[in-house]
């Protein structure tokens, strides 16, 4: 049998007759299946709720009784952001940024109802999804199994026995870290399989091939992750000269870099590309907006206010529809420069995967889920769309029918044909193809990391007093 | 079989080995004798690879080991004080993984068991965990991953420190069995008794240097420790 195998075989017989394995292997397998439980509990009541909601509220606008159309278009619609299968894996931003957006008349809203607004910080910190067991316990596991890796055996001296064998260290090296993930993948490979089972179910039967292709995508990136964690573990261990510097040395790692880092990288990000506050953008909109529209109606109608008396009421319909229009441009050019900044952010973030690789893994795999900025700020462009459907379809039918009642405007009654005409909200989330292709970027990182930790620890067995 | 060539070795400003060169013929048991830190256990690392020689040359079996590393120990087993072993594993499980690792090829439980018992190991331990061996019996279990190995060569590093005279008869006889057979071993030791009648060359080593090598059939015991005591008190 090949050396590595063969050392591989021992150590997995040495993890399973040690017990830590089975103690913390055992505590992670719970916890991901109790977290998928839970996430599939919450994801199909937060669907039917979705699916319940947006019939019921597209059912309130086409059942309008006849009235203004701009009164209808002042109530609005609310549009629901379809929840991806793979969100009981990795729910990503979805509980920060909220799932249901208001279109109503004149402005672009924002995302309501965040949960997170209402949890606290431990709440956000613990949210217990597959992902964040992966991400952060998985990590933790890899050490705790390969800490003591070549130290406890330098300790006990069988290190030197096998050397002098004429055992290579290359083949130590993929030995202890075929032992690993060979140890890692009986905790993670039922786990995940689990995982996609739960994520195939929960797909509609037509976008079963989509996750799928999505599960395969987040299985490369957690072996990439999780393989840096293996060869760094090998390598501090092949570096330290005592199994305990070796476990201090990867914990305040894994601290640093699992704990630490997300928020403090986040906070450099931001302060290094600050994006405007919620008063500042609304204040500079507001202000672009007023200017935008004067202009319009002023090249319109000659007057500065298109709702004011300098517009007669037969022009109404029309004005609406020209200020709504110079709104347009305007409202793009802000929600695309404030989301270019929260974009640039995620992007210096993403840099550092490498070295950071939670980071790394933590973009990607929401990313590949569909769960991430990018699909959020889709869903949002993708409502808007919706919204200005709506609001041109009411304008050009008071142009039509309201304007040529003249002061009599307003006693207009659109009928229930109208309401009509506005199509239902339909929102296709990027297929698996697109969304890991944004992705590759994380990808590229923690494969990076991964050669990176690959070489340390090839460099730390390849030391002569390795013994 | 086993070569060290003008070897030196210093350790920043102190010299372990001072230009030593011994030869080990097969069917020699070779007992290098000389007090703590006199080198012995520097020139065995260097057998081993372990340490790169400041100068000189050590081969086994016409191979440089500087150059060859993994080459030069096809031929060559070692022993060390304790012999070490996985304490989980049982004693046919750690023949098992160690012959294994030393051969490349799958051993038999049936040969693993036959190697155990000519070692002198009671088969009853033979399925028992490592941990509760003694420290003889650890030395068999060392000894038969040798003899699974058919090594041509043996390294064997103070090996009866520590064992009962019962447990060192036994390893003594196991060596012999070894050398009659063609195979050299180079062994350091501080126990005269031992080299007198196990060995057939002794060297004595002093401060990194090998200041006396004899053939033990030119001498008594009575010679070997005082001419062992003159070196160590010049």
């Amino acid at each position: 049998m090949n050396r590595a195998l063969l050392i591989a075989r021992r150590d997995l017989t040495d993890f399973a007759r040690g017990g830590r394995l089975y103690w913390a292997g055992g505590l992670i397998l719970v916890l991901v299946a109790t977290s998928l439980v839970v996430g599939w509990q919450r994801q199909r009541e937060s669907r039917a709720e979705r699916t319940r909601a947006q019939a019921l509220d597209y059912g309130d606008w086409i059942r309008q009784p006849e009235r203004h159309p701009h009164d209808a278009a002042h109530q609005g619609m609310h549009v629901f952001k379809p929840e991806p299968a793979l969100s009981i894996v990795d729910p990503g931003i979805v509980p920060f940024v909220g799932s249901t957006l208001w279109l109503g008349a004149h402005r672009q809203t924002e995302v309501k109802f965040r949960p997170a607004q209402d949890a606290t910080g431990l709440q956000r910190f613990g949210s217990l999804s597959p992902a964040w067991a992966a991400q952060i316990l998985g990590p933790l596991l890899v050490i705790l199994l390969g800490f003591s890796a070549f130290s406890a055996e330098r300790e006990h001296g069988t290190l030197r026995q096998m050397l002098s064998l004429g055992v290579s260290r290359s083949q130590l090296l993929w030995g202890k870290a075929l032992a690993l993930g060979g140890g890692l993948g009986l905790v993670l490979v039922p786990a995940g399989l689990l995982a996609g089972i739960a994520v195939i179910v929960a797909a509609e039967p037509s976008a079963r091939g989509d996750a799928f292709s999505r599960l395969l995508g987040l299985a490369a990136g957690y072996g990439a992750y999780l393989g840096i964690f293996i060869f760094l573990s090998l390598g501090v261990s092949a570096l330290a000269s005592s199994s305990r510097l070796a476990l201090v040395s990867l914990l305040a790692f894994w601290i640093v870099v699992a704990l630490v880092a997300p928020r403090s990288v986040a906070d450099v990000s931001r302060s290094l590309d600050p994006s405007p506050s919620r008063e500042a953008f609304n204040a500079a909109l507001d202000a672009d907006l007023g200017a935008a529209t004067q202009r319009a109606s002023l090249e319109r109608f000659g007057v500065r206010d298109a709702f004011g008396p300098g517009v007669p009421l037969s022009r109404w319909g029309l004005a609406l529809k020209v200020h709504d229009h110079a709104g347009y441009g305007v409202m793009d050019r802000h929600f695309d420069a404030l989301w270019e900044s929260y974009a640039r952010q995620q992007r210096m973030q993403e840099w550092t995967g490498f070295l950071l690789p939670t980071i790394g893994i933590r973009a990607f795999s929401m990313g590949v889920a569909g769960t991430d900025f990018a699909e959020h700020r889709a869903f949002s462009l993708a409502a808007e769309r919706q919204r200005r459907v709506m609001q041109d379809i009411i304008s050009q039918d008071l142009v039509d029918h309201a304007d040529g009642r003249k002061e009599e405007h307003f006693s207009y009654r659109a009928s229930r044909a109208l309401w009509a005409r506005v199509p239902p909200f339909q929102h296709q989330p990027a297929a698996a193809g697109a969304a890991l292709a944004r992705n590759l970027r994380s990808l590229g990182m923690l494969t990076l990391g991964l050669l990176l930790s690959a070489t340390l620890a090839a460099l730390a067995v390849s030391r002569r007093r390795l013994w | 079989m086993l070569e060290a060539v003008r070897v030196s070795k210093a350790f920043g400003e102190v010299r372990a080995l001072d230009e030593v060169t011994l030869t080990v013929a097969p069917g020699e048991l070779y007992c290098l004798l000389g007090a703590n830190g006199a080198g012995k256990t520097t020139l065995v690392n260097l057998f081993l690879g372990f340490l790169a020689p400041t100068a000189g040359e050590v081969r086994i079996a016409g191979q440089d080991v500087a150059r060859h590393p993994l080459e030069s120990k096809r031929d060559v087993a070692y022993i060390p004080e304790q012999v070490v072993l996985y304490g989980v594993l049982t004693g046919v499980e750690n023949l098992r993984f160690f012959a294994e690792l030393a051969t490349g090829e799958r051993q038999t439980r049936a040969r693993l068991l036959e190697l155990l018992t000519e070692v002198g190991l009671d088969p009853r331990a033979a399925d028992q965990r490592v941990a509760t061996y003694s420290k003889g019996m650890r030395q068999k279990v060392g000894i038969a991953i040798a003899f699974a190995k058919q090594a041509r060569a043996l390294l064997l590093d103070e090996p009866t420190s520590g064992l009962d005279p019962h447990a060192a008869n036994e390893f003594s006889q196991l060596l012999e069995r070894a050398r009659s057979s063609g195979v050299a071993i180079l062994t350091t030791t501080h126990d005269l008794f031992h080299a007198k009648r196990s060995g057939t060359r002794v060297g004595i080593m002093k401060r990194g240097r090998l200041v006396a090598e004899l053939a033990t059939s030119e001498l008594s015991h009575a010679d070997l420790e005082s001419l062992y005591l003159q070196h160590m008190s010049a």
